[in-house]
């Protein structure tokens, strides 16, 4: 929570009423006006954190004991664990996963478009906008207000979901790198959450309707995510390792590319030759030497990858979010009146022709 | 305290007619020196008329001597107009007694109103002709 | 600041409104002021530009062009000291009548006057008890008709304590009862307060002799500005035989035959075979509307001059 989207674009004047405890009663006031969706999220919370902790207890207990009495059975049932507790287990961890992913995004989403969306196509902003409250000042605190919540909520999730998710990893056969898993154990999520909030901010805005905002952020907010999940593994530097490591990558690596240099120097990506060689060094050279081949190679993620994964990509993403703060900032400052919009009119404007005086 | 009743198709612009149903309720003696006027606040929101219309009445009343305007206390009446109030009771006592008779004449109230204005058209012309009508 | 400029709610310099999505400008070229202290009717057809000048005033949305200033300054920075009622009167609907006045006091934490905006909200106490129209706390805002949001609407402005009221079309959802009520605390507010007011309406008779300013719109500018009853002194509604009306400014001339009907702003001494008569405010204010090219009229206070901006700026 480094980068929290408060905002980056008020003119100084304002800036001593941008702490919190200025703006108690505009915070008072987004809590209350926002108290059903406020409800909602702490309920959300309360659920899912209730079928992790089952999960990383007694679910798991469960499902270990079915798998163990299913092994005692047959060997080859051991493989293809089920059992009516394994089974309520699996999809346990399988929807809190989701929902701790995606869960945040969407509410942050919501928020964040249909409820500014909404203000703006209802008026009620600029009710607030004509108290004693700049809109400006008003927008810091729709923005910060959930993202502090979301940050909280989220908080308590991911360290829940990362105990369930490690304590039933050999139950699981889970991959650190599943887009979902590595979404809920780590801090993209909370980054995503807070992307969305400002992206459904800027959709809310620009456009001053609640559900087509919803809809635009939401589309906005899925291709952000398909291209973090495309991109993921060129977000951090890879491994790469050649000859005999590479038929022998660690059993938990993400395996990204392999390929062969051939005698004259060329490197061909995506080339699974002589992987089969796994019988020994000198299979290897044989296979290599038939194929007209200097050496292969394999790229690749180790699991020590993960954190530096997860911190460069909610880098990336919360930078995103900042620029999408900053573009809400300007809008709204363009569109309503600022401090010192009077000063920036040309002097040949103020010649006005009016009618004679009585 | 005297309630002003705006008439907005009379006419008579509406400052004039504060000024006259003041005159009036000191004539009748509803008013008397001393007496608070109702501050600008309360007649505006009884009647819905400017407030400057209102200081502008009270500015007119206090021009002729009938009120004066104590700073944040309000605007008081200083002297009554007419008869001392002693007089009127006796006046209106005897006023009385002429309708009684009138009334046991069989006169009807627009007989008695038709007779007694004109004696009053004859012993005390209008004095300067808008006084007549409101 | 100048003494010019403290007197002075709104001042408009050439200002200029255009929305990208439509063609013409909403405002074109407006230029007045309006001294503080007065109560201002705002009126016109729909569609003049009411609600744009008022939105501009309460710094909703920017001007085109031009300058407008509001209690000497801009309008955001004058934003704690003006209340603005919108002509829809948004509100939260899911809050109750009470917390709603409850969030005009926490956005308006440096001057919020509850009994105010309760007065306004719930009404005097009558030693009756209930009256009608008198707001139940516990309501929500949603199941308010539209009159009893207009209420809420306005105790929040109330509860302001402005020193400038800019309400657009604060009547429209009311009672003939509630109106002359409301009409009676505005103007109560502004005989304890000097408070300035401005209500836009598209109908002059419920603010005649309430309003001791009016600015007409049409076309999206101002067409007439200034203390009604010097407008009135300042135009002659005429009969007559037809004639030549040079030296005269005419506003409206209807001529049937040999007989004329006009209303004109005397240019000197009127022949004695025309009957004059002095014009209501409504027949001044629809004649103007009917002829869009009668000249536009201000009184002198009301004319915003470059001298006078000079001042205002030095």
């Amino acid at each position: 929570m480094t980068t929290l989207p408060t905002s980056p674009l008020t003119s100084p004047r304002e800036d001593h009423s941008l702490s919190l405890r200025g703006s108690r009663g505009l915070v008072w006031s987004v809590l209350r006006l926002h108290r059903a969706a406020l409800w909602i999220w702490l309920l959300l919370l309360a659920a899912v954190s209730a079928t992790m902790l089952w999960a990383y207890g007694p679910g798991f207990d469960a499902a270990a004991a079915d798998l163990r009495q299913q092994c005692r059975d047959s060997v080859v049932a051991c493989h293809f664990p089920s059992g009516p507790w394994y089974g309520k287990y699996d999809t346990a961890v399988a929807l809190s996963t989701l929902v701790v992913a995606y869960l945040p995004f969407l509410v942050a989403v919501w928020a964040g478009a249909a409820l500014i969306g909404r203000e703006l196509e209802t008026g009620t902003a600029h009710l607030a906008w004509t108290q004693s409250v700049s809109p400006a000042r008003w927008l810091a605190a729709k923005l910060a207000v959930p993202a502090l919540l979301i940050t909280a909520g989220t908080a308590v999730l991911i360290p829940l979901h990362r105990l369930m998710w490690n304590g039933g990893e050999e139950l699981l056969w889970a991959d650190w790198y599943d887009q979902d898993a590595f979404h809920a154990n780590g801090t993209v999520a909370l980054a995503y959450a807070l992307c969305g909030l400002a992206v459904g901010a800027l959709a809310g805005l620009l456009l001053g309707r609640a559900l087509p905002a919803l809809g635009v952020a939401f589309a906005a907010m899925l291709a952000i995510t398909y291209l973090g999940n495309d991109y993921r593994p060129s977000m951090w530097r890879t491994v790469t390792v050649t000859g005999a490591k590479a038929l022998n990558l660690p059993d938990d690596s993400l395996r990204l590319d392999q390929g062969v240099i051939t005698t004259e120097g060329t490197r061909i990506g995506n080339n699974l030759a002589c992987t089969d060689a796994l019988d020994g060094a000198a299979d290897l050279r044989r296979c290599m030497a038939r194929g007209g081949l200097s050496d292969i190679w394999a790229t690749y993620h180790p699991r020590s990858h993960f954190w530096p994964l997860q911190l460069a990509e909610t880098g990336i993403v919360l930078a995103v979010a900042a620029l999408a703060v900053i573009a809400a900032f300007v809008l709204l400052n363009r569109r309503v009146a600022t401090a010192s919009a009077a000063a920036s009119v040309p002097p040949d404007r103020r010649t006005a022709a009016v009618g004679a005086a009585v | 305290m005297v309630e002003y009743r705006i008439d907005r198709r009379s006419g008579v612009a509406t400052y004039v007619q504060i000024v006259h149903q003041t005159k009036q309720a000191l004539r009748l003696g509803v008013l008397e020196p001393g007496d608070k006027l109702p501050t600008a606040r309360e007649v505006v929101e009884a009647t819905a008329i400017n407030p400057n219309t209102v200081l502008k009445a009270y500015r007119e009343l206090e021009r002729e001597g009938l009120v004066e305007a104590r700073r944040g206390l309000g605007t008081f009446v200083r002297r009554s107009l007419g008869a001392a109030p002693a007089d009127h009771t006796a006046l209106r006592s005897k006023l009385t007694a002429w309708l009684d008779e009138a009334r046991g004449e069989g006169l009807e109230r627009e007989d008695i109103t038709a007779l007694f204005n004109s004696v009053l058209d004859e012993k005390c012309p209008a004095e300067k002709g808008h006084e007549g009508e409101r | 600041m100048s003494r010019d400029e403290e007197g002075i709610a709104l001042a408009a310099v050439g200002l200029g409104k255009r929305y990208r999505r439509r063609r013409g400008p909403v405002l074109r070229n407006c230029s007045f002021r309006l001294p503080a202290g007065r109560i201002c009717a705002l009126v016109g057809p729909n569609g003049a530009g009411k609600s744009t000048l008022l939105s501009l005033a309460a710094g909703l949305i920017r001007p085109t062009e031009g300058t407008l200033t509001v209690l000497g300054t801009t309008p955001a920075e004058a934003r704690t000291r003006f209340a603005y009622v919108a002509q829809s009167k948004p509100l939260p609907p899911q809050l109750t009548v009470a917390a709603t006045l409850r969030l005009g006091a926490e956005l308006n934490r440096a001057r919020w006057d509850r009994a105010a905006a309760e007065r306004i909200a719930y009404g005097p106490l009558a030693p009756g008890g209930d009256r009608d129209g008198a707001l139940d706390p516990t309501s929500k805002i949603r199941s308010l008709s539209g009159g009893q949001r207009t209420r809420v609407a306005l105790a929040l402005a109330f509860g302001k304590r402005p020193e400038l009221m800019l309400l657009d079309e604060p009547m429209a959802d009311l009672d003939p009862l509630a109106r002359r009520e409301l009409l009676g605390a505005l103007l109560g507010e502004a005989a304890e307060h000097g408070t300035t007011i401005v209500i836009s309406s598209h109908v002059i008779a419920e603010l005649e002799g309430a309003c001791d300013h009016l600015l007409l719109m049409g076309g999206g500018r101002i067409r007439l500005g200034g203390d009604p009853e010097q407008l009135l002194a300042a135009h002659t509604l005429l009969t007559g035989p037809a004639r030549d009306l040079t030296g005269h400014t005419v506003v409206e001339s209807r001529d049937a035959g040999r007989q004329l009907t006009a209303l004109i702003r005397p240019g000197g001494p009127l022949p004695d075979d025309w009957q004059t008569a002095a014009p209501s405010l409504e027949e001044l204010l629809l004649a103007h509307l009917r002829n869009p090219d009668a000249p536009d009229l201000f009184t002198e206070e009301t004319v915003e001059t470059d001298e006078n901006e000079e001042n205002a700026r030095a």
